[in-house]
This record gives structure tokens, sequence and C-alpha cells, in this order.
């Protein structure tokens, strides 16, 4: 297994505030040939390329942008959500960082597509470093003419708003992250209607990850057919795994869609444990991932595959996890992050992630009863069915998982109990 | 960062000229990094300059954890 750069090509290789080195590269080729054409026509080559969304939510970037295209409704937005929270992923700062420019070449396509006149990037708090790189990058953009008024000598004009988030993990889910630019609690709301219909100060407005973006560039300057190649048919692409937790050499690895399987990553990339034992669980998609078992890493790097294996390539934050811990001491170690982060605009998920929260940390103390097991399945299952946003669908699934592949270590946990 | 300046204020008001609901959340962010709080006197003239209600300024600001309304002991 090989790891395919494309979009981590120039990561590394210019400075970032360096734009004459990025164009030198074969850099804004993907802007000057989307200002070629229609806004319409740049939504068409996404449509066409098959991208869909690397946040965790995989959904079909093309027609969140045809939807917000076709809106009558004025000013819009654009919004990249750097403020990537989720547990296990970092590599959308690895962009942010390296190759700067290219995002905002992307940021500046996809607000010519929509016809925002004003996006932002809403950079997560604690990359303090990253936020001041993009204020400067922002104001280099601003003299080299790709933001302002008339970008590169055609009729559209962009401001780009540098935003630095304030340490909340929800912040980063579409509708949260929109409040919280309205200057109200970062909460999510019900949809539809979607940001794409009534977004950010009820204007039409698109929302996509770092990565997504990046991809952005690359489409409009290869074509959307020579994009295709890359990867599979239905998951066309690259994606940027972030792999960490218990592996020699945790890392952000760019990989080929469909080029390999998961244990493949793990070992060839990850150069085995940091204990040097087996493999007891890994959650492929982030810390809201359902876990897998050890034994069943063999499916291959797509979203389809992924899912049949049982869980999901969600941010591609593959958290590895070795022989030795309990099952419950994993979840336990998930349920106090999202207990703590939940906004609590639902109440399944406020009163959900709590109760679930108890009960594991009750069983990692050896204090567990009987009923416990069928508890934290039936809020769980609750929780996944009922709440508003992903955080709240998505959180019981390494507990649900867990208690399916390893039942033992929570009945392992009961029978401790001293009476 | 320290006590409530306003110049300093004034400075970053002009920087982000003219103040709207658009950019006041950077705005707002800007004020905490420079004074490592939010100072009373900063939220009501911004709620007057924006027309956005003081009480929804608070909301925002009691909700995340990097905003404090008040300095940190320096101890």
């Amino acid at each position: 297994m090989k790891e395919r750069k494309v979009l981590t090509r120039r990561v590394g290789k210019y400075e970032p505030l360096d734009l004459k080195a990025y164009e030198a590269s074969g850099g804004l080729e993907g802007l000057r040939r989307a200002l070629a054409l229609n806004p319409e026509e740049v939504v068409e080559q996404i449509k066409l390329s098959g991208l869909t969304g690397r946040g965790g939510a995989a959904f079909p970037t093309g027609l969140k942008w045809g939807s917000a295209a076709q809106e009558k409704e004025t000013p819009k937005y654009f919004i990249c959500n750097a403020d990537e929270g989720e547990l296990g992923t970092f590599k959308d700062k690895v962009l942010l960082d390296g190759d700067p420019w290219a995002v905002l070449e992307g940021i500046v396509i996809g607000a010519y597509a929509i016809g925002a006149q004003l996006a932002y990037i809403y950079v997560k708090g604690e990359y303090e470093e990253t936020v001041n790189l993009w204020e400067k990058l922002a104001a280099e953009a601003q003299k080299a003419k790709l933001l302002g008024t008339d970008v590169l000598g055609s009729k559209f004009s962009l401001q780009l708003q540098v935003v630095r988030g304030r340490g909340l993990y929800i912040a980063g889910e579409e509708f949260a992250l929109i409040s919280s630019l309205e200057t109200r609690r970062a909460m999510s709301r019900l949809k539809p209607p979607y940001p794409s219909q009534r977004g950010l100060f009820g204007k039409p407005t698109v929302v996509n990850n770092v990565e997504t973006i990046a991809n952005v560039p690359v489409i409009l300057a290869k074509g959307a057919e020579e994009y295709r190649k890359l990867g599979t048919k239905d998951d066309p692409g690259t994606r940027l795994f972030s792999l960490s937790g218990d592996v020699k050499e945790a890392g952000v690895y760019e990989v080929e869609l469909g080029s390999g399987t998961l244990r493949e990553l793990i070992d060839e990339f990850g150069k085995g444990t940091t204990g040097g034992r087996h493999i007891k669980a890994v959650q492929p998609g982030g810390g809201t991932s359902a876990l897998l078992a050890g034994d069943s890493l063999d499916c291959r790097l797509t979203t389809e595959a992924i899912r049949k294996a049982g869980s999901s390539i969600g941010t591609a934050g593959v958290i590895v996890y070795e022989q030795g811990k309990s099952a419950v001491d994993i979840v336990k170690g998930l349920m106090d992050f999202y207990g703590f982060e939940s906004c609590g605009r639902c109440a399944p998920c406020r009163i959900g992630v709590v109760r679930m929260k108890e009960i594991v940390e009750r069983l990692s103390h050896g204090k567990g009863r009987t009923e416990d097991l069928e508890q934290l399945r039936r809020i769980g299952k609750a929780c996944v069915v009922a709440s508003t946003c992903g955080m709240g669908q998505a959180f019981p699934l390494p507990v649900l998982s867990a208690l399916e592949v390893f039942g033992g270590d929570f009945e392992a946990a009961i029978a401790k109990v001293s009476v | 960062m320290g006590e409530f300046n306003m110049q300093t204020y004034q400075n970053l008001i002009n920087e982000h000229s003219p103040v709207t609901t658009e950019n006041l959340f950077v705005l707002v962010g800007k004020i905490q990094d420079a004074f490592g709080y939010m100072p009373a006197k900063a939220v009501h003239d911004l709620a007057v300059k924006t027309g956005v209600a003081e009480a929804r300024i608070y909301g925002a600001l009691t909700s995340y954890k990097d905003f404090k309304l008040r300095m940190e002991d320096k101890g």
C-alpha cells in the first residue's frame, strides 16, 4: 500500500505565505478555470466529480452547492469548517498549515459557484498559530487580488473573515457553527430547512470541511473526469487518514480510496502497535464511529466496505486500541468527552449522554449492575433515533458496538462487583 | 492582556468597521484576546452598535469555554 499524495503534494514544499511559489507549482489553475466558466458549470463539475464531504457525513458536495446556488435569496455565505474537533482527527491542520493557498483557492471557487460575497473560515480555537497564519494569508490574498473586488480581473467579489473558534466541540457541527457565527450559543437546529436553504442569518449557506474544499481546485484543474480516475467508482478521490492511538508512527497519511485495507493502513504506516500486542479494536472514523474488532480489519478503505464491516469512515480518524485494555475503559474515555460536549439542545443527547456516561463509569469502577447492559442499549438506541444532530446520533455507536463485539468485557466488569 | 483600555478597544472597532452582525463574533473574540476577558462596557457598546440584544451576547459568551467575563486572577 502506498501513499498517493494529491491534496498533500505541496505540504511543506513552500513557505506558507509565498503565493509565487504556490503558483509556480501549479496553483491557481483551478481558480482560473473556474472563473472562465459559469457558476452553474462549476457546480456541474463538482457534481460530476462525485466529491463527497470529508467532515464525517459524506454528503455529496455538488448537491449542496447546487441547492444553495439555486436559491434566490441573497446574500449567500460560504463557510470553510476548520473546527476539526472530532477525537483522533487532525488532518485539516496539515492542509491549513502546509498548503493554505489551495484551501483558499477552494474557498474562492466555492463562493463563486454559489454566488457568495462573504466567506468565513472557522478555525479551531486551539490552532492559534493557524489562525494567525490565515489572518496574514487573507491580507496577502487581498493584495494579490484573490480576494476583494474583481477577483483576478473577473466581475466576482469576495471577502473572507477568519474566525477563531472558542473551544467547543459541537461548533464543528454545521448548524452549531452557523449559530456560533451569529454570536449565539453553538447549538444544532432541526433540519430541514438545510443550511443551503436557510443557514447563516437565515440566508443560503454552504458549510464545507477543509479537506473537501482542498479537493475543489484539483477537480477544476484536472477536470471531473480525470479526477474520477482516483479512487473507486463510487468513492472517487483520496482521503487523509489521521492515524493515532496505540501505533508506533501516528500521523496523517493520504491514501487513494479503495487502494488497500484498514489493516494494511495500520500495519504499514503505523508500523505496528506500541506495546507489540495484537490490535483489540479500531475506530476507523473518529471518536463517534463504531468499534471494529481486531479480526475484522480486512475491509477495503471505501465508505461502503467500512460500513459493511460495521462502522463508518466518518472523518477518517483511525484510532487504534491494542490488547490489554478493557472495552469498558475505552468507551469510558469516549463518554467522558461527549458527556462534557453535548450542547443540550435536544433531550435524547443531553440526558442520554450523561446517563450512559454514569453507567459506563459505574461499570469501570466495579459497581456495575446486571440491568446496566440493557440500559446502555436502550438509551443508546433512543439517542441514535431521536437526536437532532450528528453528534447525538453517533456518540452511542462506540458503546453499542462495544456491547456487541466485546460483550465479554462488560460481563466481566459486572461479575467483578464486590458487594 | 489586562485592564480595559478604551484606546485599544477603539482601535479594534476601527479595524473591524463597520461592526455588523456579520463580524460581531470575530470582534468579540478579538476583544477577549486583547484583554483576556470581555469587559461589560464592550458588550454594552457592541449591543448598541449592532442592535443585537445585550442578553444574547452574554448568552453566547457564557456558553463558550474560552470566553471570560472577569479578569483572571494573576495569582
